[in-house]
């Protein structure tokens, strides 16, 4: 592993597939999402259709996935239970009356356009931004009524939030054991297993601020394992990492939910999602606007379309002629 | 190009001046100093025009290879980048000497610059005495301005490069520490010298030795023509020439390197350890302690204001002097405005942390544990501080008692201090600088009631002190009473409860408003 991800090598971001290919889309249709009038009045039928939507999920989603032997469906096979969430900010809905249940053992996968509100459904689940309504369950406990209990069982990776990156990354892995409670020995050859599973054995002894954003990204992966959650709760686990890197923490996700983990991750990608995860929640202006198995969700046609159709159509890109008379 | 540059400069001069009110109010505070500073020596040596050769020329030579000595030492200790850096014009494709050249003349342009010239300029009043001496003087004030902005331009240079590795920003972080430790008893000791013996002597003999050095010899140059020794006067000259010629040499060779070499970056060889963190207790205060002891240390935002706290007590020192205050009173000031200041350090600690605060949210850290952590590495000097600095301080000052009411008060003042930020910077933070940023840059959102805050976190402490420092002085005015006694129980015992107040109370706001803490700092 060590040839194969030397920590410096990693190529910069414009070539990363997963950057250019699907991600072009979602920026293009996103602004009438949230400037368009007709879109902002259709909002509660897009709410009751959520609301059914939810119901879809607790009701089917048991179904396909490995749990579905067990005819009983206790509440103890979710292991994360989000009922009526939600969060304004001023006059902006950001996150509308949202319900989930992801059950043990599942790849949870929310995607949405820029803006949809899945990092402040993310970080209200994982304890980071008060909700203003509706509850939170992680094994049962109520993350906000009792974060104690409820906290031990997240690792979270929040986006785009610093690190104590004047720490070296060995320092910052020990920090954040620590901090959850594990011993030293223990924090200490967790952090060596995490590193080289990650590839960050060479950059250990560097400052995180020193690391590129797909490194930093790593080592905020590996703070957000090292004390064995039963619930992985990743905003934009592939963001900027490298593709080598990215099978790597795929494989290691894999692995996780395999042994019975959860994971729910966000992205703007659908290929990502498509690729890796079981069950899929298409988010949109703080709702969920279809929920399910990719199969279920998918229906007759691709993911994409799908996504694209829920977004309201793809309107053709107008303007921009000019781009195509080159300058000299 | 130079005209160019000359804009480019005046236009950053500018923006520097637009800030909050706070901190114009700042800078100019800091403008007056230095100009007030620049001002008495000026005056002072156009004073010694009346005093023979001999005495003027020894004062004059001690005070300019000082001058010279700091132009060279001040920018090395801070080593800023600043926005002028020769790097900075890499990407220009201009020639290395013309640019060498026009970043020199640039560097007219800024208050030390001034400041020197202005300095140099009274020289040549001084020594205006005869053709010969004043003719001498004149070459010797271009070539005293030539050898400091060089000499500042260079250190400036190799700072930026000395100073881009950790492991040397923080031996010297370490180093800032143990003067500061030092410091305390230096200042009391400065203050009982007896000025008007001892002195003289001393001047003679350093600038018979410092007018042979490079930085002493345009000064000395004049001074040696107008006692008659002519000869030695072109030597010293030429020796200030060379001196010159050398550094522009240094400076384009400099200048020539910065354009093409890359930033110096930090060779990852080895693991480093766990550092702090292998020596504090496995538990969440203890490595939350790890993490602010090293921060303090690698972290210019943190290591910045701590230069405050040795500076602050020479200041009310010099002007109490000034004021007739005697020595032993003098020496029992230092210790107690140190710790004050220290504990005043970590009034806004939360906001320097910004948004990675989320950890603490995450990981559900007890509010305690977090209080007491962030104010560990203030306890880890503060400590020490008192532990080595009152008992000096209280032999040289001499008065009975005074080591009891100087701890007494130190103590209190310190533990005070904490417990109040350990409060405030749960419930009041304002926003601060960014990591990574220059701890001088400007917080990005407005800084409203960080004034009120901040004057708040000074003073409460010192209220809260106010009756271990009655009683001391009390034992001050009546010495062999049990008074010091009284005080440093008093102190003690106020300060330790008042700090575990402090951080209990202070961890239960942490624990009830640290969303809304990480929602603050993530809109700055």
């Amino acid at each position: 592993m060590r040839a194969v991800v030397p920590p410096n090598a990693v190529p910069p971001t414009a070539v990363q597939p997963d950057a250019v290919q699907p991600d072009a889309v979602p920026p293009i249709t996103s602004p009438p999402i949230t400037t368009s009038a007709p879109n902002a009045r259709s909002r509660p039928i897009t709410t009751t259709k959520t609301l059914a939507a939810a119901k879809t999920i607790v009701d089917d989603t048991l179904l396909p996935a490995a749990a579905a032997a067990t005819a009983v469906i206790a509440d103890r096979t979710h292991v994360l239970v989000v009922t009526d969430l939600t969060k304004r900010f001023g006059e902006t809905v950001a996150v509308d009356h949202i319900s989930l249940s992801v059950p043990a053992g599942t790849m949870f996968g929310i995607v949405g356009p820029h803006g949809a509100g899945k990092t402040t459904t993310l970080s209200m689940v994982t304890g980071l931004l008060r909700p203003d309504g509706g509850s939170v369950l992680v094994h049962g406990v109520e993350v906000w009524a009792n974060p104690a209990v409820a906290q031990r069982n997240i690792g979270a990776l929040p986006d785009r939030l610093r690190l104590f990156d004047r720490l070296t990354g060995r320092q910052m892995l020990y920090y954040a054991g620590t901090l959850r409670g594990l011993d030293a020995p223990t924090v200490n050859q967790r952090s060596t297993e995490l590193a080289m599973a990650l590839g960050l054995e060479d950059a250990l002894g560097r400052l995180v601020c020193d690391y590129s954003t797909g490194m930093a990204k790593k080592i905020a992966l590996a703070c957000a394992m090292i004390h064995s959650p039963r619930l992985l709760v990743l905003d934009e686990p592939f963001e900027s990492v490298d593709p080598v890197s990215a099978a790597n923490i795929t494989a290691i996700l894999q692995g996780y939910v395999g042994a019975g983990g959860t994971v729910v991750l966000s992205s703007h990608s659908l290929e990502v999602i498509q690729r890796i995860c079981d069950v899929v929640a298409i988010m949109v202006s703080g709702s969920v606007l279809a929920s399910g198995t990719i199969a279920e969700v998918r229906g007759t046609g691709s993911l994409e379309e799908r996504f694209l159709d829920l977004v309201a159509g793809h309107p053709q890109a107008k303007g921009l002629e000019w781009l195509s008379s080159f300058s000299d | 190009m130079v005209k160019q540059l000359f804009g480019l400069k005046l236009r950053l001069l500018a923006n520097g001046y637009r800030r909050s009110p706070l901190q114009v109010f700042g800078i100019i505070v800091g403008l007056l100093y230095a100009l007030g500073a620049a001002g008495v020596t000026v005056a002072g040596l156009t004073a010694l025009r009346r005093v023979g050769p001999d005495l003027a020329g020894s004062i004059t030579v001690t005070v300019g290879s000082i001058i010279v000595l700091g132009f060279l030492l001040v920018p090395l200790a801070f080593g800023t980048e600043g926005p002028l850096h020769p790097r900075a014009f890499s990407l220009f494709g201009l020639s290395a000497n013309h640019l060498a050249a026009a970043l020199a003349i640039t560097s007219l342009i800024s208050l030390p610059a001034l400041a020197i010239t202005a300095i140099a300029i009274a020289q040549v009043v001084i020594w205006a005495r005869d053709p010969l001496s004043t003719i001498l003087a004149i070459l010797s004030a271009v070539l005293i301005v030539a050898t400091c902005l060089l000499g500042a331009g260079i250190a400036r240079v190799i700072a930026s490069v000395l100073l881009a590795t950790r492991r040397a920003c923080e031996v010297a972080t370490l180093l800032l520490i143990a003067v500061l430790v030092l410091l305390a008893p230096a200042v009391a000791l400065f203050s009982s010298v007896d000025w008007n013996r001892a002195a003289l002597g001393s001047v003679k003999s350093v600038a018979d030795v410092a007018g042979w050095t490079p930085f002493g010899a345009a000064w000395s140059a004049p001074a040696d023509a107008a006692s008659g020794n002519g000869w030695g006067a072109v030597l010293k000259l030429l020796i200030a020439v060379v001196a010159v010629a050398l550094l522009w040499l240094v400076w384009c060779a400099l200048v020539r390197r910065s354009l093409i070499a890359p930033e110096r970056r930090e060779s990852a060889s080895h693991d480093g350890g766990l550092g702090w963190f292998g020596v504090l207790p496995n538990t969440p205060a203890g490595t939350i302690a790890a993490r602010s002891v090293t921060y303090w240390i690698r972290d210019p935002r943190y290591r910045t204001p701590l230069l405050a706290v040795p500076v602050a007590p020479l200041l009310i020192v010099i002007v109490l002097a000034a004021a007739g205050v005697p020595g032993t009173v003098l020496a029992l000031i230092p210790v107690p405005v140190m710790c004050l200041f220290l504990a005043w350090l970590t009034h806004n600690d939360v906001a320097n942390d910004s948004s990675a605060l989320w950890l603490h949210l995450a990981s559900n850290t007890p509010g305690w544990a977090d209080r007491l952590g962030r104010i560990a590495p203030a306890l880890v000097i503060g400590v020490p501080l008192i532990a080595i600095g009152s008992p000096i301080a209280a032999a040289i000052s001499g008065v009975d008692g005074a080591l009891l009411l100087l701890i007494g008060v130190s103590s209190g003042l310190l533990c005070a201090g904490l417990g109040v930020s350990s409060v405030l910077s749960a419930r009041f933070p304002y926003p601060a600088v960014l990591p990574g940023d220059s701890p001088f840059a400007q917080p990005l959102a407005g800084a409203n009631a960080a004034g009120l805050i901040q004057s708040l976190s000074f003073l409460a402490p010192i209220a809260l002190s106010l009756p271990a420092l009655g009683c001391a002085v009390l034992g001050l005015l009546h010495p062999g009473g049990s008074w010091p006694m009284v005080s440093l129980l008093v102190g003690v015992g106020m300060g330790l409860p008042l700090l575990a107040l402090g951080v209990i109370w202070g961890g239960r706001i942490f624990m009830r408003r640290s969303p809304e803490l990480l929602a603050l700092s993530m809109r700055s």
